[in-house]
């Protein structure tokens, strides 16, 4: 009997030991799981924060600290990777003219087609502050030119200086030529003939920007007056090559961008181009000042723009002389081009990402508006040109372009053409 | 010649931490990870439109709240505008709207970068048709692939936002919301 009672109290002194340790069995258990937890959230957040430094970069994750004994925002700079930054642009135009000029004579211009211009881009930037820019273009599939190559160094958020081979920065065109950009299958005579696109020379000046402008003031090697023509500025251009700079020149531009989608702006030019040649022991100035008036707007499917630009030239009649120039063949001592141009995106409200822009153009563009006494203005000098077209764009970056042109001067020369071209930046 | 350099270069570079603090002063943030199976991934892709790319599975999020209640979140999206990358961060407000774009880190050279005034445009847009350069947000003239670049980058990360859905129901009754959601592009530089 008392070994029954014995055992009775054994087994129940075991059971409630095994009862009272179950609890605390279960307890480490859950314990250990939950530090396991606690150990794989911690590897998955560290896992995650190292996914996004390597997506958004070390110089952006990782906290402010100091290097080289600068301050943390000072020193970021020395943190930004660094790197090549490499582009392009480039564009075919194939020109079908029409057999007869406006007046019934044979035109006896022929067709073409042309590889019109490949450009590579190539930047490098050393730091936020310190960059290079460039562009190498060849053009026509055989001539290869310098188109820009600058070094920026940035002074402030706002301001920068800029030293090298420089657009000059006037009208809409001449900084922004990029095919895909603007409408038309060749490029307005305004900011070819007036404006010489691409006007690039060497130089060095100060850029900048705010909140609703930019703008830009260099000062650059001036014009070669003796290579104008009665066509234009165009042939004066020295584009960066041994250019000579016994003149010198001013740029500058304003542009209100405060509104998204619309650019509107002033640009001017001034300077002397005889480059040092005297005339009868006499030195000569010739001085050209240039000034533009733009508009650019783009929004909502609407891509409308327009320039009024302006030139005059002094000392035309011993520019003449030194060119040799003479009658209607001289110098225009003024000259006013302007154009208007329009276009709207058809499928604007489609979903896919395909633009279709029609577009007209009209321009007035003369060279000869006025000339020196003793000097005739030839009437093929006073153009008109209309131009209706439409571009495709399958995406922003590339462009398809099919457009007729409608020439004609005062003195009934003018050659219509049929023009397509392709363009593509990247 | 002296030349005084300004010592803070904000408008160039922002680190993660200076871009959170502009967008939410004050705020108590939380960053949170999402990690999207194919299906969210292939909503978020059909949501973003045909011309961008969503393939990230593991999304990084920053949560900012007041009081104990949300007021926006952040994202951080990287993606190449020519050659080199740009971080942009875009704060989406309780009313899954935008309410701020910030240019974080731009490796391009600076004059293709997006004005402050032109990311203003994304301010208040929600994931629409309206969200694109064909309809209302205009082109930066001279930095398409910038535009273009962000464009994506917001219906993107809006499209993500959808799908992640961070706020969840806590906040679509929150009283204070519409208050807050102003907060959000009130630190501007």
């Amino acid at each position: 009997m008392m070994r029954l009672v014995l055992s009775c109290r054994v087994t129940i002194a075991l059971t409630a030991l095994l009862i009272s340790l179950a609890p605390v069995h279960e307890l480490h258990a859950q314990d250990a799981d939950s530090v396991r937890l606690a150990e794989l959230e911690s590897r998955i957040e560290a896992v995650t924060r190292e996914l996004e430094r390597m997506q958004l970069g070390r110089d952006v994750v990782e906290a402010d600290s100091s290097i080289q004994g600068l301050g943390p925002a000072a020193s970021k700079v020395y943190r930004v990777n660094q790197g090549v930054s490499l582009g392009g642009y480039g564009e075919f135009l194939y020109e079908n003219f029409a057999a007869n000029r406006e007046d019934g004579s044979g035109s006896g211009a022929r067709n073409q087609a042309d590889a019109l211009r490949v450009v590579l881009y190539v930047g490098y930037k050393f730091n936020d502050r310190l960059l290079f820019n460039s562009e190498i273009e060849i053009e026509h599939a055989k001539e290869s030119f310098l188109e820009f190559a600058y070094l920026d160094y940035r002074l402030t958020d706002q301001v920068g200086i800029r030293g090298g081979l420089l657009l000059a920065p006037l009208g809409l065109v001449n900084e922004l030529h990029e095919p895909p950009i603007f409408l038309g299958t060749e490029r307005p005579l305004t900011e070819n003939r007036i404006i010489p696109t691409t006007w690039r020379e060497n130089g060095i000046g100060l850029f900048g920007s705010g909140d609703a402008f930019s703008w830009r003031l260099y000062v650059m090697n001036s014009f070669n007056g003796t290579k104008f023509t009665a066509g234009g500025l165009r042939g004066g251009r020295q584009k960066g090559a041994k250019a000579l700079a016994e003149d010198m020149g001013v740029a500058a531009r304003f542009d209100y961008t405060g509104t998204p989608g619309l650019i509107l702006g002033v640009s001017g030019y001034t300077g002397e181009t005889a480059q040092g040649q005297e005339l009868a022991n006499q030195p000569v100035g010739g001085r050209v000042s240039i000034w533009d008036v733009h508009l650019d707007y783009k929004k909502r499917g609407w891509d409308v723009r327009g320039v009024v630009a302006g030139a005059q030239v002094s000392d035309v009649t011993a520019m003449n002389s030194l060119i040799g120039l003479e009658g209607a063949s001289g110098i225009g001592s003024n000259m006013l081009g302007w154009y208007l141009q329009a276009g709207y995106d058809l499928l604007r409200t489609s979903a896919s990402t395909h633009q279709l822009i029609p577009y007209l153009r009209f321009e007035k563009v003369n060279t000869q508006r006025g000339v020196a006494a003793g000097f005739s203005a030839s009437p093929a000098n006073d153009l008109t040109v209309t131009s209706i077209g439409a571009a495709w764009r399958p995406v922003t970056q590339v462009i398809a372009k099919l457009g007729y042109q409608i020439h004609s001067t005062a003195a009934n020369t003018g050659v219509n053409q049929l023009n397509a071209s392709l363009g593509w930046l990247f | 010649m002296t030349i005084a350099f300004a010592s803070p270069i904000s408008a160039q570079s922002l680190t993660q931490d200076e871009a959170l603090t502009l967008a939410f002063q004050d705020a108590q943030l939380e960053r949170r990870t999402a990690f999207l199976d194919d299906e969210q991934v292939a909503r978020a892709s059909t949501l973003a439109g045909p011309d961008v790319e969503v393939e990230s599975t593991v999304v990084s999020y920053y949560v900012a709240t007041r009081g104990g209640g949300p007021v926006g979140v952040a994202y951080f999206d990287v993606h190449r505008v020519r050659t080199l990358p740009q971080v942009v961060m875009l704060v989406v407000g309780t009313d899954n709207r935008v309410g701020r774009v910030e240019t974080v880190s731009f490796r391009e050279p600076p004059e293709y970068r997006a004005p402050d005034g032109w990311l203003e445009q994304f301010h208040g847009r929600e994931l629409d048709g309206e969200l694109s350069l064909k309809g209302a947000i205009a082109n930066i003239t001279g930095a398409t692939l910038t535009s273009g670049a962000v464009t994506r980058a917001t219906r993107r990360v809006l499209a993500l936002h959808a799908v992640i859905d961070p706020f969840g129901a806590e906040v679509h009754d929150a009283e204070a919301h519409d208050a807050d959601a102003g907060d959000l592009t009130a630190n501007r530089r």
